[in-house]
């Protein structure tokens, strides 16, 4: 078995084993490396100042994304290839970017520049050109506390595009491919000093593996395990990174389903949503950033089963299937019945999520998703409601309501279902409605809202739906 | 060409796109070196009965621990009053205070010490809001005064009169690089300590205060920081004394770098303000007599606290002229970290503290506030008198309401804003303008003193040195800039040196928006010196060069990096060659500039005096849309107008100004500092600590100031510009209390700061509610369990 992780750094092979596996990319990279223009301040993935590029191999290239890489462990990080601050010049000289980062002062103390630059990067890896609207979503993973973000925005719309060269041009990737190549389809065992790590190529021996260690710990984004160990005292002995398991990325649909692999990211499915079902890329584009999108996964956000997971109540509205794949093999489970009380989750020790399977919704239901947080983006929610509905002839013939961030798990609310279903569309309607789910739910106050204010989010976003949705025959100001 | 006016890019900027700028953290560790950290109180208020070091000191890779017992000089100190100790030791007063320093090989052995180290406390009941201060008598220092006219014959001409109270949350710096200091012990107890601190000298003196060494043994060194903003005026100066204390005491080099959650936790902020206010007015809106009491909440130790205070009771004037006034202000005790300084320095507790009635009057008399605010507005020629004394001058307000308000089509918007919400079920919409007219200097008058060491090389390259520190604000660049001039040389064969206290001694804070008015003056005032020498020299040397000129200094002149005689432009010597001469000509190169700001002076016994050399001014305004039914809130469009004299770096100006305002609304919305209970603060990381996103910048963000030029008394007629717009951002949170009146059934709505969208559904919810119900006064917002 292989004990080693092979990467690259800025086109640099580095092939590691022993404790620095278990180590976040950015403390190998600042303290390992001496590469010290990553910097550091949360280390819990809400800043971007550590953001970094990271390249996969996909379809022939290498293709890159940016994430926070105070999250990234380094044993997610088996055959990439990292991009770092220190690797974006061109030709020892500042690049496009960076240039009009120096020509609209976009940088102030430097601080959050280095992650500003990368993520900024990335953007016209793929854009021909940007407007402001772009460059603002590029940057939602980025705090700036100097500027003001007015004088980035402005860079970023004045990038020479013409000068621009990706990271793909700027690192042939022809060599790495082939070593990942070499290396992706064997599994990595690295044991150091009392913690171990597994990375399986296949389902098969992810599931024995798990089955073997009852109390592995998952990592597949780490998006929430890697904010556990920085900042919760987590520290798991064992872990399996599903980073290399292939045939799992996949957002596709089939047969009236959305199907969603159990490595797909976030990202994907936003991409996916984006045409397909805007009302679900409203939501994802609030969810996380794109560093965050990047890196986490649907499963992830499934299997942490946090009450103010912001898929839950799209999925639960959905009646969502989950896909386990355990020692026995397959089995599917309603994710309504999936949760048994705070992050408890029915799974036995040796399944993984694998699948999940959204059955796709009827042209003439209305699905609107809600998230209220203190700060719009990159902020994880007081509140959240999934209302799906028909309505026809101005009556309701059936409703699904879930809420989240009002009790220990994300909750569907029978009662109020039960009183809608049969009632016609009006406005009393839907304030009786609401006071009725504030019977239903048991929110607590914490340092995202009181009680109060949740309870009164509970009510009021039934008016909202009501008001805001064709049904509401009101004009939607925004 | 000169310089002085340009657009130049910051002096760093090429370092900070491309990774390659060095904070403290990113310098290479030595060999030897330990990391320090610290154990700090798990409670708010308590004695310490038993502390217990052994587990911990055999944590492997702990190398040393240290207590109050072990500085060989005062553990206390303060900046004003000294009444704040650097390592606990009987006593805590608040969840985070430092008690032991721990030093070891590596990071992960602290973490492990901070576990094995055995406190026993016997738990106080803490102090956790101004009133429980105001209860049990907890202040620090005395009460304040500033008073003017026959407060009770103004409210007795009043017409109306508005009594209320205004709740201001804190607010967190939130600097990008945490606290961080490295310190490498020399020979004979000396120490080189680099520390991101806005104040080297007080680094400097509290280390050697802290630690019985003399001031000449240590040097501190600021290369930059990644961002201040006041957090680190004073509150720098402890890791880097833990630090010094560990080089001193082990003698390797010692780092410390906290972590953001830490560093949130133990570090003080913004100070949260309680003031209860009553304002007379006539029918029109005309104030006739302001009397408020403002409560500060300090924290445990003094801090800045006095000085904050003071300056908040300084603006609570604002643009407005205030005929008969009595403002009172009194700094609380209470058992948090000392808050500190914070970009605007207790300003904006009182500017929002007027614009918050501004507001009320309007709604009450149901007209615009506009009107009423240009209606109290400061006058030219009369009018034009400060509560404490001063005369306004170069008053530029009613020219900047105006034009803004014309600019922006304030009034059609207005009246749009009227329509939509009469129209509009599911959402709501606010405008309002503010200003801001803000004191430029130290109150404190001996503050107002800079220097600068200006060193020219044999190659013409110039080495700048001065007090000021380098946060992202740009006053290096601003330096540089002023420096290229006096000499008409290129700005790149000048570079501004880290600031360091072996090259400026006794220097002031980078603080209240003056360095570069403090610290360009002193260099400026050094570069004239030089240049009367290089300007006799020049004389000397093209009279000797040719035969029909005497040697006249009178005439020698700088222009685009050539000294001539103006008699014979076509002989000139470059710089470089000049310099060069003058060297061989044994003429001294270097020199040191001195800069005391002249004519500023004030009198906390009479509460008046002329605390202010000038004032930077503004004005802005705000629209905002509000959910009906989640209380969230977008930022539709702002637009800013500013007096800021004339620019030394448009660009570096602009960044201010954006980056002020944001920070101003960051803290007037979103930016929410949750306590539980016990005194510990829950939104500890940008996790739950929300500071804006590029999100919430206005969708519309119009950034403008006029042209002008008579601010004759600072340097190149510049104005200071990091604080004021901060204020600014105030509109944002005017402009909520704007769109509230829309839905309060005729009673002044109430709101505290931050407007975050609980705190705005909960009015609106209380107003459909309770549509009866009267003016409610506000009250602290819950500690949570
Ligand atoms: C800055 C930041 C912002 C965030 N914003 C949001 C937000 O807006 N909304 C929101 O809902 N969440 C948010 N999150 C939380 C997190 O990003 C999501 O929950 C994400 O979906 C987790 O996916 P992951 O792949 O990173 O999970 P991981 O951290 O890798 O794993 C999470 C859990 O799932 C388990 N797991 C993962 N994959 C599998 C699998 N295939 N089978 C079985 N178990 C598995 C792991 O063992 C672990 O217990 C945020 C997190 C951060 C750090
Ligand atoms: S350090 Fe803040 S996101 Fe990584
Ligand atoms: S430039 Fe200082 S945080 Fe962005």
């Amino acid at each position: 078995m292989r004990d080693y992780l092979l990467f690259y750094v800025n086109g640099q092979e580095h092939r590691v084993g022993g404790q620095d596996v278990f180590s976040p990319l950015s403390t190998y990279l600042r303290y390992g490396q001496g590469c010290t223009g990553t910097k550091v301040v949360c280390a819990e993935g809400d800043c971007g100042a550590c953001t970094v590029l990271i390249g996969r191999a996909a379809g022939g290239t290498v293709e890159y994304m940016p994430v926070n890489s105070c999250i990234q462990f380094l044993y997610q990080l088996d055959c990439t290839h990292v991009v770092t601050i220190e690797g974006l010049k061109v030709e020892g000289k500042l690049n496009p970017v960076q240039e009009a980062m120096v020509d609209f002062h976009g940088a102030q103390c430097g601080y959050c520049t280095p992650g500003i630059v990368v993520a900024l990067c990335s953007l016209f890896d793929c854009k021909t050109q940007a407007d402001e609207q772009d460059v603002k979503d590029a940057l939602t993973g980025n705090l700036c506390r100097c500027t003001g973000y007015e004088p980035i925005i402005r860079a970023g719309m004045n990038v020479a595009l013409e000068r621009v060269r990706s990271t793909g041009e700027l690192y042939p990737p022809q060599e790495m491919i082939a070593r990942f190549g070499e290396h992706q389809g064997r599994p990595a065992l690295i044991a150091s000093e009392g913690k171990t790590c597994f990375i399986p190529a296949t389902v098969e021996e992810a599931v024995d593996f798990k089955e073997k260690n009852p109390g592995t710990v998952i990592v597949s984004g780490g998006t929430d395990v890697c904010v556990n160990i920085n900042k919760r005292g987590l520290d798991p002995d064992v872990i399996m990174s599903l980073s290399n398991i292939a045939g799992l990325s996949d957002v596709k649909v089939e047969n009236s389903h959305l199907v969603v692999g159990g490595r797909a990211s976030l990202a994907a499915l936003a991409d996916w949503a984006r045409e397909e079902m805007p009302e679900l890329y409203k939501i994802m584009w609030l969810f996380g950033s794109p560093q965050i999108r990047n890196a986490g996964t649907l499963a992830g956000n499934i299997a942490n089963g946090s009450p103010i997971a912001d898929t839950l109540p799209w999925l639960f509205v959905m009646e969502a299937v989950v896909e386990m794949t355990g020692p026995a093999g397959k089995r599917l489970i309603d994710i309504n019945s999936l949760y048994k009380g705070y992050k408890q989750l029915d799974m036995a020790p040796g399944e993984i999520i694998t699948r999940i399977l959204i059955p796709l919704p009827e042209n003439n239901e209305t699905i609107r998703l809600f998230k209220v947080s203190k700060r719009q983006n990159l902020d994880i929610s007081a509140f959240a409601a999934a209302i799906r509905m028909t309505i026809e002839a101005g009556k309701i013939h059936s409703a699904k309501l879930a809420y989240g961030g009002v009790g220990p798990v994300v909750l569907r609310l029978p009662k109020t279902e039960a009183f809608l279903e049969g009632k016609e569309a009006a406005l009393t309607t839907f304030g009786n409605a609401g006071k009725l789910a504030r019977e239903e739910i048991t929110p607590i106050s914490d340092v995202r809202g009181s009680k109060d204010f949740r309870l009164q989010l509970a009510e009021n976003i039934m008016l909202k739906f009501f008001l805001e949705t064709a049904c509401g025959r009101e004009p939607v100001c925004r | 060409m000169p310089v002085v006016g340009k657009n130049l890019p910051h002096d760093s900027a090429r370092g900070h796109v491309s990774g390659e700028s060095i904070y403290v953290d990113d310098m290479p560790p030595a060999k030897n070196e330990l990391i320090v950290d610290f154990f700090y109180s798990p409670v708010a208020h308590g004695k310490i009965k038993k502390l217990d070091l052994s587990a911990a000191r055999k944590v492997p890779g702990v190398v040393a621990l240290f207590t109050h017992k072990d500085l060989d000089g005062e553990n206390l100190f303060g900046p004003i009053i000294q009444d704040e100790v650097l390592l606990a030791e009987d006593a805590v007063h608040f969840i985070g205070q430092p008690i032991v320093v721990i030093a070891a090989d590596n990071r992960a052995a602290i973490k492990k010490a901070r576990r094995a180290i055995k406190i026993e406390i016997d738990e106080l009941k803490p102090i956790l809001t101004i009133d429980e201060a105001v209860a049990a008598k907890s202040f620090i220092g005395q009460t304040r005064a500033i008073r003017r006219g026959n407060i009770k014959e103004g409210f007795d001409g009043a017409e109306h009169v508005i009594e209320g109270t205004f709740i201001n949350g804190g607010q967190q710096h939130f600097y990008l690089e945490s606290q961080a200091a490295v310190a490498y012990p020399g020979e004979h107890d000396q120490l080189v300590v680099h520390s991101s601190t806005q104040n080297p000298t007080e680094v400097q003196e509290v280390i050697a205060h802290v630690l019985g060494l003399g001031q000449h043994q240590v040097v501190v060194i600021t290369k930059r920081m990644g961002g201040g903003f006041g957090g680190k005026e004073c509150q720098a100066t402890h890791p880097a004394a833990m630090a010094a204390l560990v080089a001193h005491k082990t003698k390797r080099p010692a780092r410390i770098s906290l972590s953001n959650d830490d560093d949130m936790t133990v570090t003080g902020g913004r100070h949260p303000f309680q003031n209860t206010y009553k304002v007379g007015f006539d029918r029109d809106g005309r104030i006739t007599a302001l009397s408020a009491h403002l409560y500060s909440d300090g924290g445990a130790f003094a801090d800045l606290s006095p000085a904050v205070l003071g300056r908040a009771m300084c603006h609570i004037d604002n643009a407005y002229y205030l005929p008969n006034v009595e403002i009172t202000g009194t700094v609380c005790r209470t058992n948090y970290p000392p808050n500190t300084a914070f970009r605007g320095f207790g300003g904006p507790q009182g500017v929002a503290t007027i614009e918050n009635i501004m507001e009320e009057i309007a709604a009450y008399l149901k007209k615009d506030a506009y009107d009423i605010r240009t209606l109290n507005c400061y006058g030219i020629d009369d009018r034009n008198i400060t509560p404490y004394g001063q005369v306004f001058k170069n008053n530029y307000l009613p020219r900047l309401f105006r034009e803004l308000a014309e600019r922006c089509h304030y009034k059609k918007r207005l009246e749009e804003v009227k329509e939509f919400n009469a129209i509009s079920r599911t959402h709501l919409k606010g405008i309002s303008m503010s200003a801001i007219k803000f004191g430029i200097s130290f109150n404190t008058k001996f503050l107002n003193q800079a220097s600068a060491l200006v060193n020219i090389y044999k190659d013409g390259t110039i080495q700048v040195s001065t007090g000021a520190t380098e946060m992202g604000q740009g006053v290096n660049t601003n330096i540089r800039q002023l420096v290229a001039d006096e000499f008409t040389v290129d700005p790149e064969d000048v570079i501004i040196m880290p600031t360091s206290t072996e090259k400026n001694n006794n220097t002031s804070a980078t603080a209240a928006s003056s360095a570069t008015d403090l610290n360009g003056s002193a260099a400026v005032a050094a570069c004239r010196k030089l240049r009367e020498r290089l300007t006799e020299c020049a004389a000397e040397y093209l009279a000797s060069q040719m035969t029909d000129i005497e040697k006249s200094p009178g005439n020698i002149v700088f222009e685009n990096g050539l000294i001539y005689d103006n008699r014979r432009p076509d002989k000139s010597v470059s710089f470089k060659d000049l310099v060069v001469i003058a060297y061989h000509r044994r003429v001294s190169l270097g020199e040191r500039g001195f800069y005391a700001t002249q004519g500023v002076d004030w009198n906390w016994e009479t509460g008046s005096g002329t605390p202010f050399l000038y004032y930077t001014q503004g004005c802005s305004v705000a629209e905002v849309l509000i959910d009906r039914f989640t209380g969230d809130l977008r930022v539709k469009r702002v637009d800013l107008l500013m007096d800021i004299g004339r620019s030394i770096n448009p660009g570096i100006n602009r960044g201010q100004i954006t980056g002020g305002f944001i920070q101003g609304m960051g803290w007037v919305t979103t930016e929410e500092l949750k306590y539980s209970a016990r005194g510990e603060l829950l939104s500890h990381s940008p996790t739950t600590y929300k500071i804006p996103n590029i999100q919430d910048t206005p969708e519309i963000f119009n950034v403008d100031w006029i042209e002008n030029d008579d601010n004759t008394l600072n340097i190149k007629g510049s104005k200071a510009v990091g604080e004021p717009p901060l204020m600014l951002g105030i509109s944002v949170w005017t402009a909520v209390k704007h769109a509230l009146s829309f839905v309060s059934n005729g009673k002044l709505p109430k709101l505290r700061i931050p407007a975050t969208n609980e705190e705005i559904l909960m009015r609106m919810t209380q107003y459909a509610k309770h549509p009866g119900a009267g003016d409610e006064q506000l009250k602290q917002p819950a500690l949570l369990p």
